[in-house]
């Protein structure tokens, strides 16, 4: 996500040159450089995305009993609400704006945090210029003190961003949002980027490398997420949102029923984790982990007889995590299934409202649709982190040592792109079974044959991911053979965009020509509906001629460093 | 007839305005040795990237032993090694994971010779490329390329990281790989490192090969140092013909003679000498030559010997 943004090697030079003046601060002004940067970016993200649901709604639902309708069908739609959090007033302009915007909004807000975090903190140092730095009159824990405070400057800048296009729209025709509330509205909002980023710094102590403490990290939101969703659920586990910060962002309850002293949990939160990180950062040598790395080990070399094998031996490790993240997730949302489809499909007028979003069949497979809707977001980004593979060992240098033996560079990539194929494949079906065991667990226990959802029919809806996968897959190809620098921007913008529209269009009414542009809408609704076999041919089938135009153009061109 | 190991013609490559390479002829018989000088931004990796393929040449044409380096660069990085000056390799391998992968890659490896070279450059391959130093993952990829002996060796500042020690066994090993007739293209910046391997050098400025040939043809063109130290006064040498860069501290002058060295000896011969030097110059020399101003050429050491 921000990973790919374009930082000069040498900022530390500069910053070193005035080492004479404020040799103290150099840590914290290149760490506050990078860390605005790419949160002015995302702060523009952020606040479009709760002006595009804004102003959406108020055109949309303009008489008091449209919004009634609204508020019925979605207030207790347990799907919704497992997905992005609980909807409290969605039947005025503010309770829809905080719902949307926390959930979704909410989510990006932590993963960029944790990915900044880990990248200005581990990355850095990983990449040796933390030892140019600390060459000067700094301590390890002044160091960290500083890019902590470099830090807090990035998240000041994507709360005011945010607060600012909040404000903005707020003051628009029919929305008539407060300045007050909106300022608290946008610090709901990025109060999980807060926490992440402290998260990310403490993952940075403890892990050898960016990718493991980003991994750590990772995991932290992962649980944070799945225990939200549980709790909003419906299924009487209410109390769980207490135990995960993304439960209590929800709780500020901005536009509808603030609540601030929910933020002395937060600050707390954040506050420990970071001065954690400072602490532990004086307990260590520069390049040292908590976490022990194992300097040597014995060669395995199973894997290690081509390029292929070598892809999969570097990628295993983080696809293991993706894919087991997806089995638990799945898991989880086939236990909660049952009850909460029960309650979907208690009234006659939610499912006429859910048939004119396309999602038939039962209560279950109603919700289990919904929830899909994150597994293809998954799978997605699965394909995007991918393609930053592949690029990074070209921008790295690595490639090269292959390159330069008997390898074309078709048959490279040819296995690269098979390897990942392989990961979103495996990820869709594992999605499929474990949602399968976790439907079929509990109608054992309640002693109902089946759980009324097939595993055909959930697996084949994992599948069903798979195709938007692979036309990310296949753009990115096309983006790394002719502007390989934009391989993450092009990708992850590709997945998140489609993201943002496709969960703004299932309330607001868009142009039909702004939903088609979202690779999550050409997907059927399966399990609620059927798998549109045609849509996903022709994503395949895209997918795959832009992945053949984009190899051509790799075979052509010159290798690009960073 | 025998194929030239590399054989380009007006081999070119521009980057927006800027010549990185300019019509580049080249050629290097099978089993020679040679040195590829030049500074910073000479095109020198420019060469060496436009010969293995992994960038596109604006114009001419290039071969290795015959095949076009643009069109079969799979068939001709069959018959080569290359080991670049900087080695990015994959931090979470082992060095003999990393060894074990390009042989594997290479197709062809001489397990004996690459175990006496591991024990020869004192690698410790147990463990991971992450820990480290630069130049042991320097040592990694040398190992790597000459444990694979290919008929062609191309080498981009293979020793940068390496220590005065290992410089040593880096030379022994290109002895090696000469003495079993391999060719080898070496790419340096260690110009007693080049002296003492190469047979042929070429020097390159801006883009251009300035010059190319033997290190004594080079030599013959270029001018003597001569060191003269007098008993009596010091006579003025400065109108000699041939003589130029003529410097006086005490008893002793220090100049550069071009051409024929009589007018000198016949000066030197009534001014009361006491001691005569002179010798050829060093490759150091011959280089600065180019690059420096011309005419004050100091007789430097040389880096390493």
């Amino acid at each position: 996500m921000s990973t790919d943004l374009a930082v000069p090697a040498d900022l530390a030079v500069p910053a070193l040159a005035s080492a004479g003046r404020g040799a103290g601060r150099v840590v914290a002004r290149t760490t506050a450089v990078k860390a605005v940067r790419s949160a002015l970016v995302w702060g523009c993200v952020c606040g479009l995305y709760i002006a595009s649901s804004a102003l959406a709604y108020a055109s949309t639902y303009t008489t008091a009993r449209e919004r009634e309708a609204l508020a019925a069908t979605f207030g207790a739609n347990a799907g919704f609400n497992a997905l992005i959090g609980p909807a409290h007033q969605i039947g005025t302009v503010g309770g829809f704006t905080a719902w949307r915007s926390l959930g979704v909004v909410g989510i990006v807000g932590g993963v960029w945090g944790l990915l900044t975090a880990t990248r200005l903190l581990r990355g850095e140092e990983e990449a040796g210029r933390w030892e140019l730095l600390l060459a000067g009159q700094t301590s390890r824990r002044g160091a960290t003190g500083q890019a902590v405070a470099g830090l807090a400057a990035g998240w000041l800048t994507l709360w005011g961003v945010t607060a600012g296009i909040s404000v903005a729209v707020g003051r628009a025709g029919g929305v008539g949002i407060g300045v007050g509330p909106a300022l608290f509205l946008a610090l709901a909002v990025a109060a999980s980027a807060a926490v992440f980023l402290a998260v990310g710094a403490l993952a940075a102590q403890l892990a050898p490398t960016r990718r493991q403490a980003a991994g750590c990290a990772a995991a932290v939101l992962g649980v944070s997420f799945a225990l939200r969703m549980i709790a909003d659920s419906g299924t009487g586990l209410d109390r769980l949102r207490w135990f995960t910060p993304l439960g209590w962002a929800e709780e500020l309850r901005p536009l509808t029923a603030p609540r601030p002293l929910v933020l002395v949990p937060l600050a707390a939160l954040v506050l420990v984790a970071a001065g954690l990180a400072i602490h532990l950062a004086g307990s260590r040598d520069v390049g040292a982990s908590l976490i022990p790395d194992r300097p040597a080990a014995r060669p395995r070399t199973r894997l290690l007889s081509g390029p292929t094998g070598l892809a999969l031996r570097l990628t295993r490790g983080v696809a293991a995590g993706w894919v087991a993240a997806t089995a638990l997730g799945a898991l989880l949302m086939g236990l909660i299934a049952t009850s909460v489809g029960d309650s979907l499909s208690a009234t006659a007028g939610d499912r006429e409202a859910f048939a004119k979003l396309g999602y038939s069949g039962s209560g279950v497979e109603q919700y289990l649709a919904v929830t899909f809707l994150l597994v293809a977001l998954l799978t997605a980004l699965v394909a995007a982190g991918q393609l930053g593979a592949v690029r990074g060992e070209e921008a790295e240098g690595r490639l090269e040592h292959l390159l330069v033996r008997p390898v074309s560079r078709y048959r490279w990539l040819g296995g690269r792109l098979a390897v990942a194929t392989g990961y979103l494949v495996a990820t869709g079906l594992i999605a499929g079974l474990m949602s399968w065991v976790g439907v079929a667990g509990v109608a054992g226990v309640a002693g109902v044959a089946g759980g009324g959802v097939g595993l055909g029919t959930l697996l084949a809806a994992g599948l069903n991911v798979v195709p938007p996968a692979v036309f990310v897959l296949g753009v990115g190809v096309l983006t790394f053979g002719t502007a390989p620098r934009a391989v993450a921007a092009v990708t992850y913008g590709l997945v998140a965009w489609s993201f943002l529209v496709q969960i703004l269009g299932s309330a607001v009414t868009l142009s039909a020509w702004v939903l088609d542009t979202s690779l999550f809408h050409q997907m059927a609704a399966a399990p609620a509906a059927p798998v549109d076999l045609t849509a996903a041919s022709v994503m395949v089938a895209l997918g795959v001629a832009a992945a053949a135009a984009g190899a051509v153009a790799f075979r052509h061109r010159d290798l690009v460093g960073d | 007839m025998v194929a030239p190991a590399i054989h380009t013609l007006g081999l070119s490559k521009r980057y927006g305005d800027v010549d990185a390479l300019a019509d580049l002829d080249l050629e290097v018989p099978q089993g020679e040795v040679l040195g590829y000088l030049g500074p910073n931004g000479a095109g020198k990796t420019t060469t060496i990237r436009l010969l293995l393929g992994l960038i596109r040449p604006t114009g001419g044409h290039a071969e290795i032993f015959g095949l076009d380096c643009r069109l079969q660069p799979v068939q001709a990085h069959r018959r080569l090694a290359y080991v670049a000056g900087e080695a990015n390799l994959w931090p979470s391998l082992t060095g003999a994971e990393t060894l074990h992968l390009l042989a594997r890659v290479q197709g062809h490896l001489d397990p004996a010779y690459r175990d006496l070279l591991v024990e020869r450059f004192g690698l410790d391959p147990s463990k991971k490329v992450r820990t480290y130093s630069k130049g042991n993952r320097q040592k990694v990829i040398l190992i790597a390329a000459l444990s694979a002996r290919p008929d062609l060796l191309i080498l981009d500042e293979p020793t940068s990281g390496l220590d005065p020690l290992m410089e040593q066994a880096f030379r022994h090993c290109i002895h090696e790989a000469k003495e079993r007739g391999q060719t080898v293209f070496l790419s340096s910046h260690i110009l007693s490192e080049v002296e003492a391997l190469c047979d042929r050098v070429g020097i390159l400025r801006a883009g251009h090969l300035v010059e190319m040939g033997t290190l004594a043809q080079m030599r013959h063109l270029s001018s003597l140092t001569v060191e003269a130290t007098f008993e009596g006064s010091v006579p003025d040498l400065s109108r000699v013909p041939g003589v130029s860069a003529v410097q006086v501290a005490g008893p002793v002058v220090r100049c550069q003679v071009s051409g024929t060295v009589e007018p000198l000896l016949k000066v030197l011969a009534v001014s009361g000498v006491h001691e005569v030097l002179s010798r050829e110059p060093s490759l150091e020399e011959l280089f600065l030559a180019h690059y420096g101003s011309g005419d004050v050429v100091e007789p430097v050491p040389v880096h390493v010997d």
